[in-house]
């Protein structure tokens, strides 16, 4: 807890071995620099850049909104889903999309229950980054069913016709676990940023803008009870995000696990998919954190090269575990000895789709292999480059996973190629300005790093601070 | 206005009352009736609102609401009844009537069911002689021509709108004219009535020229068998007593060549445990895979040029064995040829013909020459075939002129006034004749056509044709039984009929369809041996009711052969052989050009290719590689995984090429066919109509300007060049191989008497354990369990059932785009796989639907409940509770759910992307044309195969009605057949009552041959497939390779690749 934690590693016995940690903000700065910087950069004059960013996502998010209207009035054929590819972008956007959104809420609660104090200076953004990718996923669920307007008949909502949902169906379990998943998010990233807006709130030089961050700090005063309250409400939900990080993946890799389909049916699946979806979701962490940190360059004392490194590390660590599933699902595909199995992981090796097969080993497995080396760690734009290679390495196992095992299953007869259309794409690409278009309005107008929680990872936020060492 | 209902002014004493309290009429009363009446209804009228008031406020309230709103208004509707009932019709319940679909050979004979007055679906005549109760894919589909919008609706006159009147009187002046010049080009009809009015037409004006032309006639057939036996002889094969058969091009199980009838007595000899009789064995020759060349127990690929020299060395083998004295003399008169055969194959399968005499049939095809023909009559009658396997009869039918004969007469300028009947010369004529030019040089050419087509834009007059099915007729079927027509429906389009034209020439005071029917009738029953027991009205009658006049077959003749007769035939030679040569298909979409308007046979894939929407030349993998023609054309990430080691035949880019005979040339598509004949292509007539209607532009090639009348068959001597063009091909199915699973699983007939239950442990299913489910299934408690059995050893894959589930289930068209992308709508496909060697692969077809499982994957992955299963076993889609997730169509092992991509039924095939700036439903006609017990389904829902659930139900709501008080229980459910088993001509389709041990599905279930698919899966499907049984001749050259699709028995179980290995299951 902030204040009170003692630094791991002091152990009795090391009083005369002084352990010397790097520090998590550099070049000394004061708890009032925090404060003022990042409320500076929601108080300034909107810069330029960021109105040149907005000119290209917002029409981008345009676009996805356009495509979307396009795709209901039209029908899901303007996709190029098929038979058998009765899944195929959409579904491989969904997965990959809420891959992404597993890191924020791993950053803040695991690693906050954890103690993981380094978590501080990035875990705001990271929540952030969640929630907008799970609205990026939403959409392709939402919208990949044939008849949007019926979907209602998803919610267990009593209707006159007495009939339920069918709780065998892993969709319906996906339905609850996202938006489980997304409620719980949004509360705990919300719960963190009142007394940040409290704190700017308190900054406002307008009326208009001290009501509105008012309104939203919900009358935080700073005062001991309201700590006391925050501190459990914090764990409280810490605690309840914690099984959701593990449970959404993998409910959704029930989707694919609990079928029949040979390359679906398999029990590593949820394990595979959490690992993978740390692993994604770390690497767009970095993708938006150092751009972000290149921008306010004094961010770098918040975000360090220490927290760099040690994402590249979870990268290194998720991205190996992904590797040894492709492996091992190799192996239980040999080993097993089922016919379909075989030739269904056969046939995302060298069949048609061998270049996504390809694409995802090289990008997933080999690619990050290059941060065991501290230089690729620790070079910011060595490792925005390679970060993007799990970016798009785990698009692609999806696509693996969904579209290569439904082009080739049980029937040779109705096997058959799945080509997106300029729907696809389009619709796609206009999920990213979506995300980015929601995480700049995001920058400037929340507080992205969290100040209180900085503020208490600083040497002077320890009581102790100051006191002469034995 | 809600008024309170004050009760009358009473009388002081009033006459009737209803209780005490009213008589007494206190204000205790009072108050009740009040409260009858919601609170506040007296109200109004107290408000001091009056009426008026009411209004004003109303209107401007409403106006102003209103305002941009106006549009919204539901559109007027009205239900009307009928002011008068309908004789017979019960409303919901279909009205049967007997018709028949007039076809070259003769006529299917039909059931048409009507709905109000419409007809909607069409079934074999069950009761006719020669049928078996099944159709072919055309009769299935002739529903949609007769609704089809694009049909010709107007008379016109030089391209001008006129009226029936204005035709009227053009057909009096030429009957005025006495005839003179008058010729009339008609299709081949085997119609007596016709026959009559063309005898009397020719009587009034003498010098009329009746030519008839059919592409795929079988005018070589008539003139070998006149020669051979005498004129008018017709052969009538008995399949029924055939324990060997050889057919040389001859694809005499495909429904379309011949009509029904072939297939049911073939099938009947293929069931390996019948009693009293051996399992028939069948040998095919031919250039291309047919549907008879699938089912063949030993096959050779042979160039059609190179035919009549197969059949000269097998007659001489026959000869050499029997001393026949007649086929000696035929072969002395036969030319030889320098062809290499193998030699072992020809001994081996004279030698099982000559151990089989008068048990074995040798056939050929209606267009082989008739030089083939005789040999091949010569060859049965040394088999002692005739009288035996080949009964003979005469057919009546009067001669008639040839195309070539007209063409002569027009080009002399003879002809004035030309009628054609039906036909599409203009397309379709023999291409030396240059009948298109020679078309506008007569003055007078009238056109009866159902569409607007070539020849009728050449033609002065087109006249709407009236469909089969909007006009009365007759017709002989290929064995002579005398088969009425009678219309469902009157003609949509004011169309009128071939018989009408000629009775109106002859001057028939407004001389009606049945009348000229019913004459006919009357001189075939007075001239003949008919009995008219009841009076002639009650015969009539019951000839109509059942469709054809009993025992009224073409009278049997004695076959002898006659060689002194027939040698000169075959001293004609044949094709020279040599070169490139082509040969003209029917196309089992158009047949030859007929059907090319019809969205549901353009989307029927063809058997053998699975092509849609197009044809294609067909070459063998050989000959494809020798002329630099490829498989496909796909990009460079295809190209890699092919040598990867993956078969890869995803949308198919096919080369265009051009191919020439010196004078005339065609260019179309080229695909590699396995089991094509090397130096020879094929391609199916019928395709390439250019500017007749929207749907066929852009629907594949015409192959007619290649073909001359000489050699309708084949044409040689061609050279083919690639263009380097290519050209996007629709195929249902791109994957050939079954990768080493025992999709369809098969044995030698040996094997099958080692072991009967081979198939039911072959491949995986030999490695089962015992399945221990976790979880208690619910009971299914009806009384009746609904499952199918589907025997793949009568199942020829001929697309019967395919049509036919089509026309049933209101399975809309998706176009060729869309089949492109994958995304046909087809509830039953035929998958049809090749095994072995890519030259001399065996073909194998499987029906597939739904399986119907009991622990059905689809089910349980449905988040809404939109798919569960009933209590009698089948797998329901409840429509109107599906969102359309396509779940359960990945979950499903067999892919045969269906999804609606875009809204097929009500959106026009060129503007599905159009979203809501696309027309918005369907034609009036189809409409008419739609089962109205089944739902029409719109886009973003699932669909699939419902084992025709509304027959079902249809048949349980009939047991109740049937039952009455008692017990529903004890009556039994009458029996009835779903829409596929119904059209199967070969009777491989059976669906019935699993839980009763009597049925015939239980029992066909209980087959040693019967097998489930994918049984590791434990889903349970009921469908039960019958494994494919083949009688190989062991002293046939590759006789070894025979029924080995799933690989040698060994050990127990039916592989000895390795299954596990994808790689090397490719061939």
């Amino acid at each position: 807890m902030p204040g009170t934690a003692t630094m791991i590693g002091e152990k009795p016995g090391d009083e005369e071995k002084e352990v010397v940690r790097p520090p998590l903000v550099l070049n000394k700065r004061t708890m009032g620099w925090i404060s003022s910087y990042i409320s500076s950069i929601v108080e300034e004059r909107t810069p330029t850049w960021w109105w040149v960013s907005m000119g290209v996502t917002v029409p981008m998010t345009l676009m996805c909104l356009a495509c979307l209207a396009y795709l209901v009035a039209t029908g899901v054929g303007v996709w190029g889903n098929n038979h058998p590819v009765g899944w195929a972008w959409d579904i491989t956007n969904f997965v990959f999309w809420i891959g992404i959104g597993h890191a924020g809420t791993l950053i803040s609660a695991i690693l906050f229950l954890t103690r993981q104090k380094w978590r501080t200076s990035i875990n705001r953004a990271a929540e952030a980054m969640t929630l907008f990718a799970v609205v990026c996923a939403g959409i392709f669920p939402a919208f990949h069913v044939g008849r949007i307007w019926m979907v209602w008949f998803l919610a267990p909502v009593p209707n006159s016709n007495g009939i339920w949902q069918n709780f065998r169906s892993p969709l319906l379990w996906d339905v609850f676990a996202v938006s489980t998943y997304f409620t719980v998010s949004v509360l705990f990233w919300y719960t963190g940023l009142i007394p940040d807006l409290a704190t700017i709130r308190d900054r406002c030089t307008s009326k208009i803008k001290k009501f509105v961050y008012g309104v939203m700090a919900l009358g935080w005063r700073g005062g001991n009870r309201q700590w006391r309250h925050y501190e459990a409400a914090y764990l409280i939900l810490a605690g309840l995000s914690t099984p959701l990080v593990l449970s959404v993946h993998s409910v959704v890799s029930f989707d694919f696990a609990t079928s029949v389909i040979p390359g679906w049916h398999t029990t590593i699946f949820p394990p595979y998919f959490v690992a993978g979806a740390i692993f994604g979701g770390f690497a767009m962490v970095l993708t938006i954190m150092i751009p972000a940190c290149a921008l306010y360059k004094p961010l770098h004392d918040l975000v360090t090269v220490n927290h760099v490194d040690k994402m590249c590390k979870i990268i290194l660590l998720t991205g190996s575990i992904v590797g040894y599933a492709y492996l091992m699902e190799l192996f239980i595909a040999w080993y097993g000895g089922n016919p379909y199995e075989r030739a269904a992981f056969w046939y995302r090796a060298v069949g048609p789709y061998w270049w996504a097969y390809a694409a995802m080993m090289f990008c997933n497995v080999v690619a990050p292999q290059l941060f065991w080396f501290k230089y690729f760690r620790t070079h910011l734009l060595w490792v925005w480059i390679i970060v993007q290679f799990p970016n798009m390495g785990m698009w692609f196992e999806r696509f693996v996973i969904i579209a290569t095992t439904l082009s080739r299953d049980f029937t040779p007869s109705a096997w058959g190629m799945f080509h997106p259309t300029w729907v696809d794409i389009c619709t796609f690409a206009g999920t990213f300005g979506l995300f980015t278009t929601l995480f700049l309005i995001f920058i400037r107008f929340l507080p992205m790093i969290c100040m209180f929680e900085v503020k208490a990872v600083l040497p002077e936020a320890d009581p102790h601070h100051g006191e002469a060492r034995h | 206005m809600k008024k309170i209902p004050a009760h009358p002014p009473r009388d002081v004493r009033p006459g009737l009352w209803r209780s005490l309290r009213e008589l007494g009429n206190d204000p205790e009363f009072a108050r009740h009736l009040e409260a009858e009446f919601p609170r506040g209804a007296e109200l109004y009228e107290e408000s001091g609102l009056s009426k008026r008031d009411f209004l004003k406020l109303m209107g401007a309230s409403m106006a102003l609401a209103g305002v941009g709103l106006t549009g919204c208004r539901r559109p007027e509707a009205h239900l009307v009844p009928f002011t008068k009932g309908v004789e017979w019709t019960i409303p919901g319940k279909f009205l049967y009537y007997a018709t028949a679909m007039p076809t070259r050979t003769g006529a299917v004979p039909l059931i048409a069911s009507t709905t109000d007055g419409r007809p909607t679906k069409l079934e074999g005549n069950p009761l006719h002689p020669f049928s078996n109760g099944g159709t072919d894919g055309f009769a299935q589909a002739a529903i949609l021509d007769l609704y089809d919008p694009h049909r010709a609706k107007s008379f016109t006159d030089k391209g001008k709108t006129t009226d029936a009147a204005a035709f009227d009187a053009f057909l009096q002046s030429v009957g005025q004219g006495g005839g003179k010049g008058v010729a009339f080009l008609v299709e081949k009809k085997n119609s007596p009535t016709r026959d009559r009015l063309r005898a009397e037409v020719e009587r009034n004006f003498p010098g009329v020229l009746w030519a008839e032309y059919e592409p795929l006639g079988d005018s070589e057939a008539e003139a070998a068998a006149a020669a051979a036996f005498g004129p008018g002889t017709r052969l009538l094969p008995k399949f029924d007593r055939a324990d060997v058969i050889l057919a040389l091009d001859s694809d005499f199980l495909n429904p379309i060549e011949t009509g029904i009838g072939y297939a049911a007595g073939f099938s009947a000899r293929r069931n390996p445990d019948q009693m009293g009789a051996p399992m028939n064995r069948l040998y095919v020759v031919e250039n291309h895979f047919t549907l008879t060349g699938g089912m063949a127990d030993h096959r050779l690929r042979c160039r059609v040029s190179d035919l009549g020299e197969f059949t000269r060395r097998l007659a001489a083998a026959v000869a050499r064995r029997t001393g026949d004295p007649e086929i000696a003399s035929i072969l002395g008169a036969c030319p030889k040829a320098e062809v290499h055969f193998d030699e072992a194959w020809i001994t081996a399968c004279a030698n099982d013909l000559l151990a089989n005499p008068g048990r074995s049939l040798v056939l050929t095809g209606p267009q082989t020459p008739a030089a083939v023909q005789v040999l091949v009559h010569a060859i049965n009658s040394a088999l002692g075939n005739l009288g035996s396997t080949l009964l003979g009869v005469v057919t009546p039918a009067p001669a008639a002129a040839t195309i070539t004969d007209l063409a002569k007469a027009m080009a002399s300028g003879a002809v004035e006034t030309l009628f054609i009947f039906g036909g599409n010369p203009a397309y379709n004529a023999p291409a030396e004749l240059g009948f298109a030019a020679l078309l506008p040089g007569v003055p007078d050419v009238v056109r009866l056509g159902l569409f607007e087509d070539e020849t009728s834009k050449l033609a002065r007059w087109h006249v709407p044709a009236a469909h089969f099915l909007e006009s009365w007729g007759d017709a002989r079927t290929y064995d002579g039984t005398y088969t009425t027509i009678q219309p469902m429906i009157l003609p949509l389009w004011g169309g009128i009929s071939e018989l009408d034209i000629l009775a109106k020439l002859l001057g028939s005071a407004a001389p009606g369809g049945p009348e000229l029917v019913r004459a006919t009738f009357e001189s075939l029953v007075t001239g003949g041996a008919v009995s008219t027991a009841g009076g002639p009205d009650l015969l009539w009658n019951n000839v109509l009711r059942v469709g054809f006049l009993p025992a009224s077959g073409f009278a049997p003749t004695p076959l002898n052969f006659s060689a002194a007769a027939a040698a000169p035939l075959a001293e004609k030679a044949g094709p020279a052989p040599g070169g490139l040569e082509i040969v003209f298909l029917q196309s089992s979409s158009v047949d030859d050009g007929r059907h090319a308007n019809n969205s549901w046979l353009l989307e029927t894939p063809d058997f053998v290719t699975k092509l849609t929407w197009d044809n294609a030349v067909l070459v063998s993998p050989a000959t494809a590689d020798a002329l630099g023609i490829r498989a496909n054309n796909f990009g460079k990430f295809e190209e890699i995984a092919q040598k990867l080691g993956n078969e890869i035949d995803y949308d198919l880019v096919a080369d265009i090429v051009e191919i020439t005979d010196g004078k005339r040339a065609i260019q179309a598509a080229a695909i590699v066919a396995p089991g094509h004949a090397d130096d020879s292509l094929s391609i199916a007539l019928g395709f390439g109509h250019k500017g007749v209607t929207a749907l066929m532009e852009d629907v594949g090639f015409d192959a007619y300007p290649l073909r001359t009348a000489a050699s309708p068959r084949v044409a040689s001597g061609l050279s083919l060049k690639v263009t380097g063009r290519t050209y996007p091909m629709a195929q249902t199915q791109e994957h050939r191989s079954m990768e080493g699973r025992d999709l369809v699983r098969e044995g030698t007939l040996d094997r099958y008497h080692g072991n009967p239950a081979f198939a039911q442990k072959m491949g995986m299913d030999a490695h089962i354990p015992p399945n221990i489910s976790l979880y208690t299934h619910p009971a299914l408690t009806s009384a009746e369990q609904w499952g199918m059995t589907v025997d793949l050893n009568t199942c020829t894959g001929c697309n019967a059932c395919v049509v036919a589930c089509q026309a049933e289930n209101n399975v809309p068209v998706v176009g060729k785009a869309q089949v492109r992308k994958n995304r046909d709508m087809a509830w039953i496909r035929i998958d049809r796989y090749f095994a072995g060697e890519p030259d001399e692969p065996e073909m194998l077809a499987q029906t597939m639907m739904c399986q119907h499982c009991e622990n059905a994957p689809c089910e349980t992955v449905c988040p809404v409940n939109a798919t569960v299963h009933s209590e009698d076993g089948l797998n329901l889609m409840a429509y109107n509770r599906c969102i359309g997730t396509r779940y359960c169509a990945n979950n499903c092992p067999w892919k045969v759910r269906r999804f609606n991509y875009f809204d097929y039924n009500q959106r026009p095939l060129d503007q599905l992307y159009w979203g809501p700036l696309a027309r918005k439903g369907m034609a009036d006609s189809l409409k008419m044309a739609k089962n109205p017990n089944v739902t029409v389904r719109m886009r973003g829902v699932m669909e699939k195969c419902t084992f025709c659930i509304q027959r079902i139900e249809d048949a349980k709501i009939s047991r109740l009605v049937e039952a009455g008080p008692t017990p529903k229980s004890e009556t039994p459910i009458s029996p009835f057949k779903v829409a596929c088993q119904q059209a199967c001509p070969s009777d491989s389709l059976v669906f019935g009552d699993v839980a009763d041990p009597k049925s015939r599905v239980s029992q066909l279930r209980a087959s040693g041959r019967g097998y489930t698919m994918f049984k590791y899966l434990n889903a349970s499907p009921r469908v039960t497939y019958l494994a494919r049984i083949k009688n190989p001749n062991p002293k046939m050259p590759g006789a070894d390779k025979v029924g080995m699709a799933n690989g040698t028995p060994h050990g127990g179980h039916g592989a000895t690749h390795d299954p596990h290995n994808p790689a090397e299951a490719h061939q």
